[in-house]
């Protein structure tokens, strides 16, 4: 899962391995101070996302580049054994998360994870309306953006 | 393409992950994290190291050379190391206070935003006053307290020159002060004024509908 976040957020690889590390520190801070009030895993997105959300200000270029670029992937991920077609789907999905701002980004993480709308609600403190209303926004951008880089490649 | 028919592509996305042994993990904790706040505090830290390695001569050399007669000196510089000292603490209980990482995304942004904004209305309030303050205070320990009647320190002081008179320098404190204040303003601004309309508009966003 922290790989996941990490891929998501950053693209440069030394970028990514910045990231890992710092939630990985902040995971053995807190950890001491973890009462079981919410679930392990609760626990493990909320220092995970809080961290990519809030710890990115030496990494702003890096996303910068990567929101103007669709074909800036990230690194290493040519190397994932799929098929031409997943391969092909996953990069579109790539390209098109990138296009997102930093909050959309873990609300589609949430989702993809299959985390239903309660614990979207613990992890990240938005009410479970507001969550309905933005998971549809969001859907909408990436299957629009996802159509534009399909039309934009197919064409060049 | 839909977003629920990528779930099982991202479901079965193995991510590429170098095994790791304990050895790793503990070099990989002691490496130095490169997040905003604990920046911030490598930063705060060494700006107080550099201040008590510069003052603590100082105020040796004043104690004891010059036969004590500029100890005057040397209890001005105490004084001011000290009130550094407690604006350090005060930025430093501020910093640790800034971050919940176990806390709901938007809470913990909220938490920044407060502490930050509480951060850098401390560091206006003091960046301003330090140099005022510490004028008026290094006036009154030199003016007031010049050490024995007929040291040579006491004599050099007396009479008072028009420039030196209390008036003159709370005159010159005024245009000094407000130049301070903007200074500061733009320096506040500059380091930290992204980085809060950053956490702002992050917010914002959680919030809107």
């Amino acid at each position: 899962m922290l790989f996941k976040v990490c891929r998501l957020y950053c693209t440069a690889e030394a970028d990514r391995q910045d990231l890992f590390q710092e939630i990985v520190v902040q995971l053995w801070r807190s950890y001491p101070a973890f009462r079981g009030d919410s679930t392990t895993g609760t626990w493990l997105y909320r220092i995970a996302l809080n961290t990519a959300i809030t710890g990115l200000r030496k990494r702003k270029r890096a996303i910068a580049l990567a929101s103007t670029d669709p074909d800036r992937l990230p690194a290493g991920l040519e190397d994932i054994p799929y098929n031409m077609e997943k391969e092909e789907q996953l990069k579109l999905l790539y390209s098109a998360i990138s296009q997102l701002t930093e909050v959309e980004k873990a609300l589609t993480m949430l989702y993809l994870e299959d985390k239903s709308y309660q614990e979207m609600e613990d992890i990240l403190g938005i009410s479970q309306n507001n969550l309905r209303v933005k998971m549809n926004r969001i859907k909408e951008k990436l299957r629009k953006s996802t159509q534009a880089f399909a039309y934009g490649i197919g064409k060049s | 393409m839909e977003l629920e028919n990528l779930k099982y592509i991202w479901y079965s996305l193995e991510v590429p992950r170098p095994d790791r042994d304990s050895g790793e993990l503990v070099a990989l904790l002691r490496r130095r994290s490169r997040g905003p706040v604990a920046s911030m505090i490598r930063n705060l830290a060494g700006e107080a190291i550099a201040l008590i390695i510069a003052y603590v001569p100082a105020i040796l050399c004043f104690l004891l050379d010059f036969k004590g007669r500029l100890a005057a000196v040397s209890w001005l510089f105490l004084v001011l190391l000290a009130v550094f000292l407690a604006y350090y603490y005060r930025k430093y209980r501020l910093l640790r206070e800034m971050q919940c990482p176990a806390c709901q995304v938007r809470s913990n942004l909220s938490r920044q935003v407060a502490t930050l904004k509480k951060y850098t209305g401390f560091y206006l309030l003091a960046g301003t006053l330090t140099i005022p303050v510490t004028y008026l205070i290094a006036y009154f320990i030199i003016r007031w307290r010049p050490g024995p009647a007929g040291s040579a320190f006491y004599y050099r002081l007396h009479p008072v020159a028009w420039w030196a008179s209390p008036a003159f320098i709370l005159v010159l404190l005024v245009p000094l002060t407000i130049g301070m204040y903007y200074a500061n303003a733009w320096c506040i601004h500059k380091l930290y004024g992204r980085h809060i309309k950053k956490l702002q508009d992050l917010l914002f966003e959680m919030d809107a509908e």
